[in-house]
C-alpha cells in the first residue's frame, strides 16, 4: 500500500502528516495508560479510528474509489488500445497482444520487451464489476482477524474436551510432587501451551494448576517464584511458532516467513532461554529437590490424588479433540505447501477447524461465541483502520525516514549488527510500557514499505523485541498481568515496582540472549 | 474514614475490593497508584455502571482464572485410606443381672461373629455400677475397644420413648470408645434379629467424603460376602434455601447454579465411594460396596433405605468436637429405629 502511494507520488501537506502523527502518539499513550483510563483496548482504538477516518475524509487523503470485484485476469488476448477514463481525464493505454507465458519470458529475457513491464503492471481484467466498499473495509487485514478468531474458537472448544487439563494433571503427577521437577514440568508446559494456545490461556491453565497443586503440597511460600517463572516463559513460548503470538502473526505474515521456517529459526532460542529462565528462577527462589525419601513419598501421595479424568465428559470427544489439535498444528505448519489450502491461507485453516469442532456443540454454539475476546478482535480491526489512515497521511513514511536516519542499512539482505540490536532493544522497551501489537503492526508496515528483504534479521529483531519486552513490567503483556492477578487473588503481595525489580534479571537475560542469538544466527551466519 | 481505609489498604490492598465485590481484587487500580478512597469511589462508579457481574469480568481474565481453578480443584479428589480397626476387647454393659448379661453377650458375639474368636468379652451388669460416673469408671478400668449396650439403660423405655437415656448419652459423648446399641433385651425378637449377623451394613452421613473412620469401621463389621452400603443424603431443605437465595441474585443464573451445585454436591461422595471400593478391593475384603447418594430428607431417606435393603447394622458418627452429631441425625435415628443395631462412632 505504502509502496503504491510512493510510486504514485502522493503528496500530503506536512501539517496533515503532523496531525496524524500526533493522533498515533495519542493512541499509543492511551494504550499505555489503558488501566488508568479504565477503557478497553477496542474502545480506545475505536475512538482513534473514528477520528482518523473523519479527519482523513475532511483532509481528502483517503481513496474513496469503487472497488472492482469478480474480474478475471486475461492470460491471452490481442493488442488493446484505448482511452482510460480516470475521473474525467482520459489516459491513453496500449496493452500489446501476448499471453502470460510471453510476459514472464519477456521479463526474464536479457533484452526485455519494452511493453512487458507495463503489461505486468497493468494486466487486463475482464468481466468485473464495481462495488461501493467503505474505505475502512479493505484497510483491515482480514487474514489476521480470521487466524485470531478461528484459533481462539478452536482452542476454546478443544479445551472443553478436557485435553489441556488432562495433560496438566498428568504432568503434575509425573513430577511426583517434587518442587524442582514441578517447576521444570510447569515451565516446559507453559512454553508448549503458549506456543499452541495463546499466552493468556496458557498462563491461566498453568497458573491455576500451580496454585491448586502448591496448596495441596503445602508449598504456598513458593507460589511467587512459580508464577513469575511461568509468566516470563509465556512470552518465551510465544516465540516458538508463527501463530503463538499476535506480533508473530503480523510480522511473520508481512515478512513472508512460513510456519516451518519460523519454528526452525526460533526454537533454538526458545529452548535455551527456557532452560536459563528455569535455572535462574530455581536459584533466585531457592526451589530445590526434596531431601528425604519420606518427603518424596508424601508429596507423591498428595499429587496422586488428582484425577486427570475428572473433567472429561466424553472419551470419544477427548480423543477427537486430541486428534484435531494434532491435525490443526500439522495443517497450519503445511499451509503454504498444501494444494487449495495455500490459496485460502492460515485464517481459513483456523476457521475451518473451529467450525468442525463446533459441530459437537451445534445447538449451543452461542456459549462459545460469547467467550470470544471481542475486545481483542475489535482492537485489531480499529488498529488496522488507524494504521491505514496513517499510511495515507504519510506518517509511516515519515517514521520510516526517521528509522532510515537512525539505522545504517534497512534494505540489506543481511541486517547490520547495530541496526538489529537497536531495533530489538527499542522494540522491547516500547513493548514493556505499551501494547506490542501496534508496534508490531507499525514496524512491519514500515519495514515492508522500505523494502526490507525477508531474509533480513530486522524482522526477527522486531519479533523478539515485541515478545520479550512484555516481561519487563506487569502491564507489558497480558500473561504477566494474569500472573499478577493470580498472585493478588491468593494474597501474594506484589507491587508494580516490586514486579519490575524481580523481572529485571529475567528480562535482561532473555533480551541479551535474544540480541546475541539474532546477531549470530541472522547477521553473522545469515540464516 | 479515608485514613482508615488507606491504612487497611497498605496491609491488604485487595481487601477493599473484595469487600465491595465479594470476590477477587482490582489489580488495575493498584497499578495506577491512586489513593484508597479514590479507588473505592471509582470502583463503585464502575460497578454501578456495569453491574457486579460485568465488573468482576472487567478484571482481566478473572472469570477464566476462576474457571480453571475450579476444574483443578474438582480434579483434586479425597482418596480413601483404610484405617486399621482393632477390636480385641468388647465390653457388654447392661442393667440386668449377670445371667441375662451373659446371654446378651452370647447374642452380641453371634451378631459380631465377623470379628472372629479372638475377642475378649467383658461384662458390666446392673449390679456393677450405681451411677453415671461409676459406669464411666468401670468402662475406663476395662479399656474396651467396643462397648455393647442398649437404649434406655436403667430408664424405662415406656416412660421415655423418645430418649436413649442418660447413660447411653454419656457413653457416646464422654468416652472415645465406639458404642454398639443393640435392641433392648426385653424386645421379643431381639435374639432372632442378632442371629442374622452383619451381612448388610449401612454407613450413613451427610458428609461421606474423607470420612475414612466411618467407612473403615463399617467395612470391618460387614460380614464375609456381605453388603456394605455407603450412603450420603444431602439435606434438600438446606439446598432449596440456598437456591431460593440464588434465585434472587440477578448475576447468577439460577437454573445453571441449581444443576451445577447439585451435580457437584453428589459427585464428591460418589467419587469417594469409588475410591473406597478400589482400596477395599485391593485389601481383598470380600464385601460388596453398594452406594446411595441422594438429595433428600435425612430421617425419611435413611429409614427408607434401611427398610428397602434389610439393613442389619447402621453405622454413624456421634462423636465430634462440637458434639453436634447427637443433636443432628444420629439421635432421632437412634430413637426412631429402636430395634435396629446401631454403631455410634
Amino acid at each position: 500500500m505504502l509502496t503504491n502511494l510512493l510510486a504514485a507520488g502522493t503528496t500530503v501537506h506536512p501539517a496533515v502528516t503532523t496531525i496524524f502523527a500526533l493522533l498515533l502518539v495519542g493512541l499509543i499513550a492511551c494504550l499505555a495508560f489503558e488501566e488508568k483510563l479504565h477503557a478497553k483496548k477496542s474502545v480506545i482504538a475505536g475512538i482513534f479510528a473514528i477520528v482518523s477516518l473523519l479527519l482523513g475524509a475532511a483532509l481528502d487523503i483517503l481513496p474513496f474509489q469503487k472497488t472492482v470485484v469478480g474480474s478475471h485476469l486475461l492470460e491471452k488476448h490481442s493488442s488493446v488500445v484505448g482511452e482510460y477514463d480516470e475521473e474525467d481525464h482520459f489516459v491513453h493505454v496500449e496493452i500489446p497482444a501476448t499471453d502470460a507465458h510471453d510476459v514472464q519470458s519477456a521479463a526474464d529475457a536479457e533484452t526485455p520487451d519494452p511493453y512487458a513491464e507495463s503489461h505486468a503492471e497493468h494486466p487486463l481484467h475482464v468481466d468485473g464489476h464495481e462495488v461501493g466498499m467503505p474505505v475502512y473495509i479493505p484497510a483491515i487485514e482480514w487474514g489476521v482477524i480470521a487466524i485470531i478468531l478461528g484459533s481462539s474458537l478452536f482452542v476454546d472448544v478443544t479445551s472443553k474436551t478436557g485435553l489441556f487439563t488432562w495433560i496438566a494433571i498428568r504432568v503434575t503427577k509425573a513430577s511426583r510432587g517434587d518442587p524442582l521437577i514441578l517447576l521444570v514440568s510447569y515451565s516446559v508446559m507453559t512454553v508448549v501451551f503458549s506456543a499452541v494456545l495463546n499466552n493468556v490461556t496458557a498462563m491461566i491453565i498453568v497458573g491455576s494448576l500451580t496454585v491448586v497443586s502448591l496448596e495441596k503440597l503445602d508449598r504456598r511460600q513458593q507460589l511467587l517464584g512459580f508464577l513469575l517463572v511461568e509468566a516470563f516463559l509465556t512470552n518465551v513460548g510465544g516465540l516458538l511458532t508463527l501463530i503463538s503470538s499476535v506480533p508473530n502473526i503480523i510480522v511473520g505474515t508481512t515478512a513472508g516467513i512460513s510456519f516451518v521456517e519460523f519454528f526452525v529459526k526460533a526454537s533454538p532460542y526458545v529452548l535455551l532461554s527456557t532452560a536459563l529462565t528455569i535455572w535462574l528462577g530455581a536459584r533466585l527462589f531457592k526451589i530445590g529437590r526434596l531431601a528425604t525419601e519420606q518427603e518424596r513419598a508424601n508429596a507423591a501421595a498428595l499429587v496422586d490424588s488428582f484425577d486427570e479424568n475428572d473433567g472429561i465428559e466424553s472419551w470419544g470427544f477427548f480423543y477427537f479433540g486430541a486428534a484435531m489439535l494434532g491435525l490443526f498444528i500439522v495443517t497450519i505448519a503445511l499451509t503454504s505447501h498444501l494444494p487449495y489450502i495455500r490459496d485460502l491461507e492460515m485464517g481459513f485453516v483456523a476457521m475451518m477447524f473451529a467450525g468442525v469442532m463446533l459441530l459437537r456443540y451445534k445447538s449451543e454454539v452461542d456459549q462459545f461465541y460469547r467467550r470470544i475476546d471481542w475486545d481483542l478482535l475489535g482492537f485489531f480491526v480499529f488498529l488496522f483502520v488507524v494504521i491505514y489512515t496513517m499510511e495515507h497521511a504519510l506518517v509511516l513514511q515519515t517514521i520510516g525516514n526517521g528509522l532510515q536516519w537512525v539505522l545504517r542499512d534497512i534494505t540489506a539482505e543481511t541486517a547490520n549488527p547495530l541496526d538489529a540490536t537497536i531495533v530489538l532493544i527499542g522494540s522491547a522497551v516500547f513493548s514493556s510500557v505499551t501494547d506490542n501489537i501496534p508496534l508490531a503492526a507499525m514496524l512491519a508496515n514500515i519495514l515492508k514499505s522500505l523494502g526490507t528483504p525477508s531474509s533480513s534479521g530486522l524482522w526477527w529483531s522486531v519479533i523478539f523485541g515485541a515478545n520479550l519486552g512484555g516481561n519487563l513490567t506487569p502491564i507489558g503483556s497480558a500473561s504477566t498481568l494474569v500472573a499478577v492477578t493470580l498472585m493478588h487473588k491468593h494474597k501474594v503481595p506484589m507491587s508494580f515496582v516490586g514486579f519490575v525489580k524481580m523481572a529485571i534479571p529475567y528480562a535482561a537475560m532473555q533480551i541479551t540472549l535474544a540480541v546475541i542469538y539474532v546477531l549470530v544466527v541472522f547477521v553473522l551466519l545469515g540464516l | 474514614m479515608a485514613r482508615n481505609c488507606a491504612r487497611q489498604d497498605r496491609r491488604h490492598p485487595e481487601d477493599l475490593m473484595t469487600q465491595m465485590t465479594g470476590s477477587g481484587l482490582q489489580i488495575r487500580e493498584r497499578f495506577v497508584g491512586q489513593r484508597c478512597f479514590k479507588r473505592v469511589s471509582r470502583a463503585r462508579r464502575i460497578r454501578s455502571r456495569l453491574g457486579t457481574g460485568a465488573y468482576l469480568r472487567y478484571v482481566h481474565g478473572m472469570t477464566e482464572i476462576d474457571q480453571f481453578e475450579s476444574v483443578f480443584k474438582a480434579a483434586d479428589k479425597t482418596p480413601f485410606a483404610y484405617e486399621s480397626v482393632a477390636i480385641g476387647t468388647v465390653l457388654i454393659v447392661t442393667d440386668v443381672d449377670a445371667t441375662r448379661t451373659r446371654e446378651l453377650g452370647e447374642s452380641a458375639a453371634e451378631f459380631l461373629r465377623v470379628l472372629g474368636t479372638d475377642v475378649r468379652w467383658k461384662f458390666v451388669g446392673g449390679d456393677d455400677f450405681s451411677g453415671v460416673s461409676n459406669l464411666l469408671e468401670e468402662v475406663e478400668s476395662h479399656r474396651p475397644d467396643l462397648i455393647c449396650t442398649y437404649r434406655n439403660l436403667r430408664i424405662p423405655a415406656v416412660d421415655f420413648p423418645h430418649s436413649l437415656g442418660v447413660y447411653v448419652d454419656v457413653l457416646t459423648q464422654a468416652t472415645t470408645t465406639p458404642v454398639l446399641l443393640l435392641p433392648h433385651v426385653d424386645l421379643a425378637d431381639s435374639k432372632l434379629r442378632l442371629q442374622r449377623g452383619t451381612q448388610s451394613v449401612m454407613a450413613i452421613t451427610d458428609h461421606l467424603t474423607g470420612d475414612q473412620h466411618l467407612v473403615s469401621y463399617a467395612a470391618k463389621l460387614t460380614g464375609q460376602e456381605g453388603n456394605l452400603w455407603l450412603t450420603h443424603v444431602e439435606d434438600e431443605a438446606v439446598f432449596e434455601r440456598y437456591m431460593a437465595t440464588i434465585s434472587k441474585i440477578a448475576s447468577i443464573d439460577t437454573d445453571t447454579a441449581r444443576e451445577e451445585i447439585r451435580h457437584q454436591l453428589l459427585k464428591e461422595p460418589l467419587d469417594y465411594i469409588r475410591s473406597c471400593r478400589e482400596v477395599l478391593a485391593q485389601l481383598e475384603k470380600s464385601i460388596e460396596i453398594q452406594e446411595s447418594v441422594t438429595l433428600g430428607h435425612h430421617l425419611t431417606d435413611y429409614r427408607r433405605l434401611v427398610e428397602e435393603h434389610n439393613i442389619d447394622l447402621l453405622v454413624m458418627n456421634t462423636k465430634d468436637e462440637d458434639q453436634l452429631a447427637m443433636h443432628g441425625i444420629a439421635y432421632p435415628l437412634s430413637v426412631e429405629l429402636r430395634d435396629l443395631p446401631l454403631l455410634l462412632l
